[in-house]
């Protein structure tokens, strides 16, 4: 605005250049819906808009505009008007100033625009104008189901092949077909006998007969749930600063693949998501699937910053909001946040009611267990807990007695505390002069627990010779040396060590975790006094990080073993009232009461041990849900601005798909259950044609490594488009008569001639269609990070099969505060399980599932990257866990009882490769086999192309 | 026409290069018939300034009012309520008055600029040193803070800029990485790996780890497997590799992962050179302070020398930090001194100064500065305020300073201010994205143009923002 009243400053000459440039158009009579708002909408708009209002000027209403107090357009003066002013240049040729981003006005419109303002600016009563997206509800991905003019996937391909004059392939070979099935629907390779079976097998429907055994595999829920992990961005830490592990969001992980194995409906799935602990409430096995709401990334750094805090909320929320636009609805509802979509027909209200529709949903973990199972473990512990409390109470009685006698003592023991309280800043202990090796200073209770002497800090312990110069003889470049156990990180381990006690030095302090610090001098030393501090020089000594002894004694040793008190602190004043309590308790409690209070003790122990001993409920990372968040009203933000409220907002329907699905609008007071069932019905609605066109472009994109749209996550403007439209629509509604079953849809796909035809490449073909996505041949691949290391696993015959439970991990875990992933060098036995079974941290970098782009899990992950760096050589080199396959491989290959190298070689072919080796193979093969032993041979075939690479 | 180049996807039209400057046969892998993201590089727009860059990150948010913006406000109104702000509560809490930096500032160089006593050595490069002292940032968490700074997005999963860069123009050697990220002795920079990495970028466009105490993962020949062994498999693989590519002639896929392990094997022979310092005659040792009785001064010192042999060698960005992460205890790891700044940054000072200096020396006197653009960051700045109950500093997003110089860099400037005390930006606010403009200016290319699309979104490391800081151009 200001830059706006600058620019009405300007000369008239400038001004003058501008009419020039008018003067080229024919001046008509201007219309404002045609000449006027398309231009508003199209170039001011994206800015100057209610949500967003940059400058703090919106445009789409005539009292913003017109407002005479802006001058933003003055009826009648065009070049009095600020508006036209800074959207024409100020010398014919210059950029204008405005828009800022963006096509300027062009000439023609430019004088339109003037025209209308010297006209007198009129505006149509009660026109708001609106930014136009680029697409609008017309938009083919938001129409309903189109009936299908064929019966059979083959028949749409070769139709389109057909517009651009190709044709299929001829059929696979059958070791390339039952190699491409496997891996499609398990992740894994056939083994030799089943390859050499279905070779042989002449039957018509072996090759359906094989998809059917496919199907039914365990396997099979593996590799497909690993897909849906994928689109659910799901990962086992919360990212951002502290990333730490989660541990208990693997139940989700197993629901999916048992889901998926099991072939439930998938708009049962999707419902169970997005509302299972709604609509299975006290069934976990239902109440799991909304772990998907909180499967993904979010800070859970504390921030007393009111803003900030709001921030992070919108930030946690929007997070959920993204994942479920682009999971279920291929929509970028995202791009909505801060102003209404600039593609896409998803105003930004949509956006706020979903967000209302999400408010209530927290990160976290709870008891996820069947009412029975509560019950049980209540009946369980109830006596226990019985015993113990009275047990408790008992002891609680003679501390009560202790307590109250100690205060009757107080006067006679506070006569003998004459020193001063200990002090961080500096304490000093002089004695009589004793020679000594070792000094220590033993922590009877720090100064800020009484009851433990652990965890105190010293920045630094002097030692001084009793000499005429006296000496810190404690010092390391005296030759001492300190120990004491201490606070470690693994990554940094000296961080808080005993050496910094004694390094002359005050900012670094030794952190204890036991209750000593020792000194051993470089020699027997005459000494008489002892100087030590937790925070020397400080302005804030009193501040938690400077924790201290608070009751301590020092002692000297000749030989380290015998130990002489030579001073302490209990003559000084208490650190603490609760010191001075404990002080004063200790000192008339009585043998008696000792031995009572030690027999109750010993009494209870058992009791608690039974009470751990009970397994506790299952408690799962499927998140809280808190009454307080969900209370509306909800507004917009404008500008995505938490501190900017815009419109009230009430749980509903996105307006997108208004046209073709019914809609919903929930009262303001509407429950935070009632909201996400209502979602969970609306996008599984049978009318709404999303969710079957998302899931069945999916399929398809993974059997064929693209979608008919290339862009999964996104059916919107800036996507991709269809390549075979109404294939797509037939396959939703194929999808949607199996009732929503994807084992109906892979047989579908997979016995189509398209699916089985060969990947053989031919150039007259592919110079029309070079990535084949009209599907003349069959896109070959390589394996995905997670089939390469099952392969790898798989043919050196220790693949271990064991489903579900808690992951494994190719990285070593650390936390000191902050999570840090050290990937492992070596990987035991225990890693052996399928790689879907890996504990997948965020921003954690493993070796070869992160160098074969096994994508970090911040966000949606709809197709996976294909990339070739040195990295991935290296590790396929030289990590330890490729020589140990390449022993296990030995090992096979000579259990199978090849003995010659000939043999050898065309067993290692079998297994690999499930062919024989041809005559030049071999014979290389042998030579390498021969020349440099099986580890060498196993190292290089691991390596190779064939291994990880499908035709 | 080389068949790797063609583009082939989608997301890759519209970005015109106006040439290949410098691409090494890395750039060359990595394409596909087999549905990859297509042609690797994309070639600067306009011919360039800078060639590589070193960029310096001092995690934990390091001061601007005890480093580089000096505020005499700070010293006469030492112990009185910040005006206006009297209880504003910030990220760990309550904030208590105003605190006067505990160094001195006086004149450095010819251009004067007031220079911290805590920092003498970097004081013979003020004059070359473009300022930036009008940033602010989104958050003032660390995490969120590096990896905005790092990528030009506050939440996690963005490429970095190192990744942008290797994506956009490729590296200028066979023999190294493109992009190399160096974290410190200490550990991790706050959200760790998440600060170099490709987002979701191809995987090639990662960093490589590595650091004077860490060499390169898996680079090692397994032991066991003797020169021959290893010669035996490399031809094996080879001639596998090469029949089974032959068989698939247009499958340009199988070719590149042939020329990934010769260039690995490439790496193999030049990564452990590069972190073999004793051709390094004894004056430079003792210039960057590698043999310092103080460990982290001897070891930043030395991950600086590597720095600068890996710039060198052609290295195309290199990402060194000089500490690592909050740990929740105090302010010994890094640069958050929320308790005690003066003896934090008594502890965190020497260990910066001397290496990082003498790092700017050495690529000076060996003509590199010519080509190579340096970087200085932090996540955000420090309040001009104590903490409630301590002698530090809370987190400030609103304002802090970072820095840049050489190649194309005019030196001796500072662009933009925060306020008489230190709290806001004021002159000329600054956003990391205004930053990285710059940079990507200075690298040749246009930070508009320079996009990736993702889940609906034409990506890019500027998110919708940006624009290039004209007054630090040389």
């Amino acid at each position: 605005m200001m830059c706006l009243s600058t620019r009405s400053l300007f000369s008239y000459a400038a001004a003058t250049g501008i009419v020039c440039v008018c003067l080229n158009f024919p001046v008509r009579a201007v219309d404002f819906a045609k000449d006027i708002q398309p231009v508003l909408e199209k170039k001011c708009l994206s800015c100057h808009n209610p949500n967003n209002a940059k400058g703090d000027l919106s445009f789409s209403k005539a009292e913003e505009v017109l407002d005479p107090e802006r001058e933003l357009i003055v009826p009648g003066k065009a070049l009095a008007s600020d508006l036209y002013l800074a959207a024409t240049p100020e010398e014919p040729g210059e950029k204008p100033y405005m828009p800022e981003k963006g096509e300027p006005l062009t000439g023609a419109e430019a004088a339109l625009l003037k025209a209308w303002i010297d006209e007198g600016a009129k505006w149509p009563e009660g026109l708001v104008l609106r930014e136009a997206s680029k697409a609008d509800k017309t938009w083919w991905a938001y129409q309903k189901l189109a009936e299908p003019k064929h019966e059979s996937i083959d028949a749409f391909v070769e139709e389109r092949l057909k517009e651009d004059g190709l044709s299929r392939n001829a059929p696979a070979d059958r070791r390339i077909l039952i190699r491409r099935a496997s891996y499609d629907l398990t992740g894994l390779p056939p083994t030799p006998e089943e390859v050499d079976a279905f070779v042989s097998d002449t039957n018509p429907d072996a090759y359906s007969r094989l998809i059917d055994r496919l199907l039914a595999s365990p396997r099979y829920g593996e590799r497909w749930g690993r897909h849906w992990l994928d689109v659910v961005r799901f990962g086992e830490s919360n990212g951002f600063e502290r990333n730490v592990i989660i541990d208990n969001l693997w139940p989700f992980r197993d629901y999916v693949i048992e889901s998926i194995n099991a072939d439930k409906p998938f708009d049962q799935f999707i419902r169970e998501h997005i509302a299972g602990d709604v609509m299975g409430s006290g069934d976990p096995k239902v109440e799991i699937g909304s772990a998907y709401l909180v499967a993904g990334p979010y800070d859970n750094v504390g921030n007393q910053d009111l803003k900030q805090k709001a921030q992070i909320r919108a930030n946690t929320l929007d997070e959920i909001i993204n994942a479920t636009g682009q999971a279920f609805l291929g929509m970028t509802v995202g791009c909505a946040r801060c102003h209404d979509h600039k593609f896409d027909p998803i105003k930004q209200t949509d956006y706020y009611q979903l967000y209302a529709t999400f408010a209530g949903v927290r990160h976290g973990q709870r008891v996820l267990a069947t009412a029975e199972q509560k019950m049980d473990r209540e009946e369980t512990l109830r006596p226990l807990t019985g015993k113990k409390v009275a047990l408790e109470g008992q002891m609680k009685k003679v501390e009560a007695t202790v307590a109250a006698r100690a205060k009757e003592n107080a006067a006679q023991q506070e006569k003998n505390w004459t020193e001063p309280k200990v002090e961080r800043t500096g304490t000093e202990e002089v004695f009589d002069p004793v020679t000594a090796k070792f000094v220590r200073l033993v922590s009877e209770a720090t100064d800020t627990n009484p009851k433990s002497g652990s965890g105190f800090r010293i920045d630094e312990f002097e030692v001084w010779s009793q000499d005429n110069e006296p000496v810190n003889v404690a010092l390391a470049r005296n030759g001492a040396k300190a120990t004491g156990s201490a606070r470690v990180i693994e990554d940094f381990p000296d961080a808080y060590g005993p050496q910094l006690a004694i390094d002359g030095k005050f900012g670094a302090r030794f952190m204890s975790t036991s209750n000593t610090l020792t000194i051993e001098l470089k020699e027997p030393t005459k000494i008489g006094r002892v100087f030590f501090s937790s925070a020397r020089g400080e302005e804030t000594p009193g501040h938690g990080k400077f924790v201290f002894v608070g009751e301590y004694r020092i002692e000297v040793s000749k030989d380290g073993k015998t130990w002489n008190e030579v001073a302490n602190g209990f003559d000084r004043k208490p650190a603490t009232e609760r010191h001075r309590m404990e002080r004063l308790r200790r000192a008339v409690q009585t043998a008696e009461e000792s031995n009572q209070l030690a027999a109750l003790r010993k009494e209870l122990a058992p009791i608690s041990k039974a009470i751990a001993a009970i397994p506790e409920l299952p408690t799962v990372w499927v998140g809280t849900r808190s009454a307080e968040d969900a209370k509306g009203p909800f507004h917009l933000f404008v500008g995505g601005s938490p501190q900017k409220k815009g419109a009230e907002v009430v749980p509903a329907s996105l307006s997108t798909l208004s046209e073709v699905a019914p809609v919903y609008e929930l009262p303001r007071e509407s429950g935070e259950k009632k909201r996400r069932e209502e979602l969970a019905n609306w996008i599984t609605h049978p009318e709404n044609p999303l969710p079957a066109r998302v899931l069945a472009n999916r399929l398809w994109h993974y059997h064929f490594g693209t979608g008919i749209v290339d862009t999964p996550n996104d059916f919107g403007y800036m996507g991709g488009r269809p390549t075979h439209p109404e294939l797509l629509d037939f396959l939703a509604l194929k999808l949607k008569e199996s009732g929503w079953r994807l084992k109906a849809m892979h047989r579908l796909i997979m016995l189509s001639e398209t699916y089985q035809q060969s990947s053989r490449w031919r150039r007259e073909a592919a110079d029309v269609d070079g990535d084949s996505r009209l599907l003349w041949r069959f896109p070959p691949r390589r394996l995905s990070a997670e089939e390469i290391r099952d392969t790898i696993l798989a043919v050196s015959g220790k693949l271990d099969t064991k489903m579900g439970g808690r992951g494994f991990r190719l990285f070593h875990y650390m936390q000191d505060n902050v999570a840090t992933y050290a990937p492992l060098d070596t990987h035991g036995p225990e890693t052996y399980r399928r790689a879907v079974y890996h504990q997948n941290a965020r921003a954690s970098v493993v070796d070869l599932m992160t160098d074969f782009d096994q994508p970090d899990c911040a966000f949606s992950a709809p197709r996976r990257s294909e990339t070739t760096t040195p990295l991935q050589a290296l590790t396929m080199m030289n990590h330890q866990f490729t020589l140990d396959m390449a022993a296990a491989l030995e090992e096979r290959i000579n259990a199978a009882g090849a003995k010659t190298p000939d043999e050898k070689v065309i067993v290692a072919f079998r297994i690999l490769y499930q062919r024989p080796p041809d005559q030049e193979e071999k014979e290389i093969s042998i030579k390498a086999l021969s020349g440099h032993g099986m580890t060498v041979f196993c190292r290089a075939v691991l390596n190779s192309s064939e291994l990880i690479y499908l035709d | 026409m080389n068949p790797f180049l063609e583009p082939t996807r989608r997301q890759f039209l519209g970005h015109v290069s106006s040439g290949l400057f410098g691409v090494g046969l890395t750039d060359l892998l990595g394409t596909s018939a087999l549905g990859s993201t297509g042609r690797s590089i994309l070639g600067a727009h306009f011919p360039p300034k800078a060639k590589r860059v070193l960029q310096i990150f001092c995690p934990g948010a390091a001061s601007h009012v005890d480093l580089w913006e000096h505020k005499p406000m700070l010293e006469e109104m030492h112990g009185k309520p910040l005006p206006g702000e009297e209880d504003f509560v910030s990220f760990q809490g309550k904030n208590g008055p105003l605190m006067k930096s505990p160094w001195e500032f006086s004149p450095a160089g010819e251009s004067g600029k007031m220079w911290s006593s805590m920092l003498p050595h970097m004081a013979a490069h003020a004059d070359d040193i473009a300022f930036f002292h009008g940033m602010h940032s989104k958050t003032n968490t660390h995490g969120p803070g590096c990896v905005f700074v790092n990528t030009g997005h506050a939440t996690e999963g963005f490429p970095s800029q190192g990744a942008w860069i290797s994506y956009a123009l490729g590296s200028l050697t066979d023999n190294l990485p493109t992009y190399v990220a160096i974290p410190d002795i200490r550990g991790e920079p706050p959200n760790g790996k998440a600060n170099w990495s490709n987002g979701f970028l191809p995987a090639r466009h990662q960093a490589i780890m590595m650091a004077a105490h860490q060499p390169i993962r898996n680079l090692e020949t397994p032991k066991g497997i003797g020169p021959n062994g290893e010669k035996g498999t490399r031809d094996l693989v080879e001639f596998l590799n090469q029949r089974h590519a032959a068989a698939r002639p247009a499958e340009t896929d199988l070719q590149a992962r042939i020329e990934s392990y010769e260039l690995a094997a490439k790496m193999q022979m030049s990564a452990p050179e590069v972190s073999d310092f004793a051709s390094e005659p004894q004056h430079i040792h003792k210039l960057y302070g590698t043999d310092s009785s103080n460990e982290l001064t001897a070891a930043y010192a030395q991950n600086c020398l590597l720095s600068r042999r890996l710039l060198e060698r052609g290295v195309r960005y290199v990402n060194l930090y000089c500490a690592s992460r909050a740990s929740g205890v105090d302010g010994l790891l890094n640069w958050d001194a929320h308790k005690t700044l003066k003896a934090d940054y008594e502890r965190h000072c020497p260990v910066f100064d001397q290496p990082t200096a003498a790092l700017l020396t050495d690529l000076k006197q060996r003509g590199l500065m010519e080509d190579t653009l340096v970087l200085w960051t932090t996540e955000f700045g420090r309040m001009p305020t104590r903490q409630v109950g301590t002698a530090g500093r809370d987190h400030n997003p609103d304002g802090f300073t970072t820095w840049m110089m050489g190649a194309g860099v005019k030196g001796g400037v500072s662009y933009g201010a925060t306020d008489e005390f230190g709290r806001r930006a004021e002159q000329n606010p600054t956003t990391v994205w205004d930053f990285y403009s710059t940079v990507l200016h200075l690298l040749g290319l246009d930070y508009e143009k320079l996009s990736f699309y993702h889940n609906g979104i034409d990506q890019r490391l500027t998110d919708v923002h940006g624009g290039v800081v004209k007054q630090v151009l040389a």
